[in-house]
């Protein structure tokens, strides 16, 4: 409650004409946002009690040796320290994220653009399909898709059937180091949804004009997709990109509910946030846990701040052509 | 989200910010709907309970059958269950402790006591105990203390448990071994695995039906091989029991039997989380290292050829011993103390509660009924209360003290070491030395 009365609204805010607003002007203004403030409030409380003071809290944490049940005592940096130089389970966990990402998030982009661009040539229907495509995203991320998608790589599973039919014998994924991470990894791939409908809205939004004049011009359908639409389209793979990498780094639930909370078998479905949860909630070391969430939230912005940085070499902005 | 590259934007519709407003206004109203119905349960039906445990389907039928007749007996009372398998069951738990929500009425780990006595997630239960509510009388005074914290009883054994070794007698008897007694040993074990993997026999879905489940990645069955050894899994509540070599000669002899076709795949072993999903539930296997308390539920789903045998031994030296298979208390922020005291003496004390719950929970503590439930016990209750007569005369070593809480965290780095071993990414003596290493930090901190 309290930002709402002690907030101000920037002085600039609200100057449309004259740049020197007169003072009883600038009440009318203050006057007229008001209701703007009460309607973000139940936004901004939320933010503040549920984002800002958690957040506090958990730095604070991320230096106490807090286990859920005694107060927690500062110790400074020893929960950085053991976790970057004597924890190896830590650095797996590192290394089986990453591959996680590189092979999911190519995976999962390549077909939401596959899926949009098939779209888009549809013309009736795309309503209907656009909608069917999209169904995993929404049912995805909940506990019990990730059991269906166990039932169906388990031993006895369809997946395992079916390949052991065409003669490749690799058993149950689930209970196959090797294999487990990749049955999340289609799990994430086949919830395109998301980047499909921002994809299909943003091939639609390519004057149709730069393809009239490619075909005049002799352009086969590869020429035009590698000169026209991977140009004017980069500004919403680059989006996605961010999203998805964002996100990838902080898989959890497919992971927890195909190995049963454990990250197995032999840690090879322990993804970082998985191994953060053993830490906190099995293991009780909360303000470790607390370090490894500050670590992620580092990383993950450096990643972004490196995509932001490549774009610049790769990602073409209409509006900004000849600036 | 960028800008559309062309710009064409378009205001949205008088529609569309009214769909939105819509939107907004569905949730605010099933805010308030769920608020109301929450609110209805708990000032219609007086006081309500909430009661969690873990374990096996047979466990929680005979729990909500008992729970049902105390909710009958107290009307008013209305008992909200929950039941999970161990280890997802104790990450809710420690969540929940954290939060301040810990149900009215918990069931614990040994392991867990002092850490939830300790962090007053729990309450101390003397003044109830005290006040006759939970009644005692009837209840052996050294189990009755590994309820303790600092003196003060925090929570109540549920019952007596001894590890054992759930097998089919039929699978047995075909590869022409005898009923284990309780001096066989370990060579025993592997010879007879070996011997029932010779049989050829196949699973339901055609593999090979192996002599037994890996105990490799079990910390129960280490302790019992390490106790047989006369070893121990700790020597204080800062140190380990056992050295790097100890571990390696166990995971070895594991590691060994299973890569001879003995004892059940990796594979199998990683997924047995529970009775059902277990290679002997699963029909992959002739037996399962088990407890006593969740023998009944092998035979509810395997059959009357299941029986229960001991442990094996080193040199005709038992590793196993009695310890409480779980105990019951009362969450630190209970609203209903009185109720939650109420129920827990109805389940320990009550006669019919006792019938009900018979030994899914091991040997009650109550004696008398204990001594009224046997006379009446069938089946595999009554041979898991022969087995428990059986390992007493046979003579047993004396329990180790209370682990440290840290033994929750090195419970699950044993399974996680051993498969590190199974799928061939450690030797191991190579697993051993990450385990100990694991351990001691463990402790330490």
């Amino acid at each position: 409650m309290s930002t709402v009365s002690t907030t101000r609204a920037p002085a600039g805010v609200g100057r449309t004409t004259d740049p020197r607003p007169r003072k009883s002007e600038r009440r009318q203004v203050r006057e007229r946002q008001w209701p703007a403030y009460v309607f973000l409030s139940p936004w901004m409380i939320g933010a503040v009690v549920l984002t800002l003071a958690p957040m506090a809290v958990s730095l604070y944490l991320s230096f106490t040796d807090y286990n859920l049940f005694d107060p927690p005592h500062w110790v400074g940096l020893r929960n950085y320290q053991e976790m970057l130089f004597e924890d190896p389970r830590y650095w797996r966990s590192v290394g089986t994220t990453m591959l996680y990402v590189v092979v999911a998030v190519p995976l999962k982009l390549g077909l939401a653009l596959g899926v949009a661009m098939l779209l888009k040539s549809l013309g009736r229907g795309q309503g209907f399909y656009r909608s069917a495509f999209y169904g995993p995203s929404l049912l995805g991320a909940s506990m019990s898709i990730a059991l269906v998608w166990k039932a169906l790589f388990n031993d006895g599973g369809t997946v395992p059937d079916v390949l052991d039919a065409v003669g490749i014998h690799a058993g149950g994924w689930v209970g196959n180091p090797d294999l487990a991470v990749y049955g999340v990894v289609l799990l994430t791939a086949w919830q395109f949804g998301a980047p499909m409908v921002i994809f299909l809205a943003g091939l639609q939004q390519i004057s149709p004009d730069l393809y009239e004049a490619a075909a005049l011009d002799g352009a086969g359908r590869w020429r035009q997709f590698v000169s026209i639409t991977v140009p004017m389209l980069s500004p919403v793979v680059f989006f996605n990109l961010v999203l998805e990498v964002i996100n990838s780094f902080q898989v959890f639930t497919p992971a927890f509910a195909i190995s049963g909370g454990d990250g197995g078998p032999a840690d090879s479905t322990m993804f970082y946030t998985l191994y953060l949860y053993e830490r906190g909630f099995t293991a009780s070391h909360m303000g470790y846990a607390a370090a490894m969430a500050w670590l992620l939230l580092i990383a993950i912005g450096a990643i972004t701040l490196i995509l932001f940085r490549t774009s610049r070499s790769w990602v073409f902005y209409a509006d900004e052509e000849g600036r | 989200m960028p800008e559309p590259p062309n710009g064409r934007l378009h205001h949205p519709s008088r529609r569309a910010v009214l769909a939105a407003a819509a939107v907004g206004l569905s949730t605010v109203l099933t805010s308030t709907l769920s608020g109301c119905s929450a609110a209805s349960g708990s000032t219609s039906g007086g006081v309500t309970l909430t009661f969690s445990w873990w374990g096996n389907d047979d466990r929680a039928a005979r729990t909500e059958k008992a729970v049902r007749l105390f909710e009958k007996e107290h009307p008013g009372v209305t008992v909200r269950t929950s039941n999970g398998e161990f280890t997802s069951y104790l990450q809710k738990l420690s969540t929940q402790a954290a939060g301040g929500g810990i149900p009215d009425v918990v069931q614990l780990d040994y392991r867990q006591v002092s850490q939830y006595a300790g962090g007053e997630a729990i309450m101390p239960l003397d003044d109830l105990v005290k006040a006759r509510t939970i009644r005692t009388s009837e209840m052996d005074k050294g189990l009755l203390r590994t309820g303790t914290y600092q003196g003060g009883q925090y929570a109540l054994p549920m019952g007596r448990g001894i590890t054992g070794y759930a097998y089919d007698s039929a699978v047995y008897k075909k590869a022409g071994i005898p009923a284990p007694p309780p001096s066989w040993t370990w060579q025993d074990w592997g010879a007879a695995n070996k011997k029932i993997a010779a049989l050829g026999l196949k699973s339901p879905d055609g593999r090979p039906f192996t002599g037994s489940n890996d105990g490799g990645g079990n910390e129960d069955v280490f302790e019992t091989w390490l106790r047989g050894r006369g070893g121990k899994l700790y020597a204080g509540q800062s140190e380990l029991g056992f050295t790097e070599d100890d571990l390696t000669a166990f995971w070895s002899f594991c590691d060994s039997l299973r890569k001879d076709g003995a004892i059940a795949e990796a594979r199998d072993t990683v997924q047995a989380k529970s009775t059902e999903t277990s290679p002997i539930g699963r029909r992959l296997a002739a037996a399962d290292f088990t407890w006593d308390a969740p023998f009944p539920g092998y035979t509810g789903l395997l059959g009357e050829d299941i029986h229960f045998a001991p442990v094996p031994t080193t040199g005709g030296h038992q590793g196993s011993y009695f310890k409480p298979s779980m105990l019951l208390g009362i969450g630190a922020n209970s609203e209903h103390p009185e109720e939650a005291a109420q129920l827990i003496d109805f389940l320990l004390n009550d006669q019919r509660a006792g019938d009900i719950l018979g030994f899914s929970r091991s040997t009650p503590p109550n004696r008398k009924i204990a001594a009224r439930v046997a006379k009446t016990l069938q089946g595999p209750e009554r041979e898991i209360y022969d087995y428990a007569q059986t390992m007493e005369k046979y003579g047993l070593d004396d329990p180790p003290t209370a682990p440290p809480p840290g033994d929750l965290a090195i419970q699950t780095a044993f399974k996680r070491g051993y498969q590190r071993v199974m799928y061939g990414m450690a030797t191991p003596r190579q697993a051993a030395r990450e385990l100990i290493d694991e351990a001691n930090r463990e402790l330490r901190s």
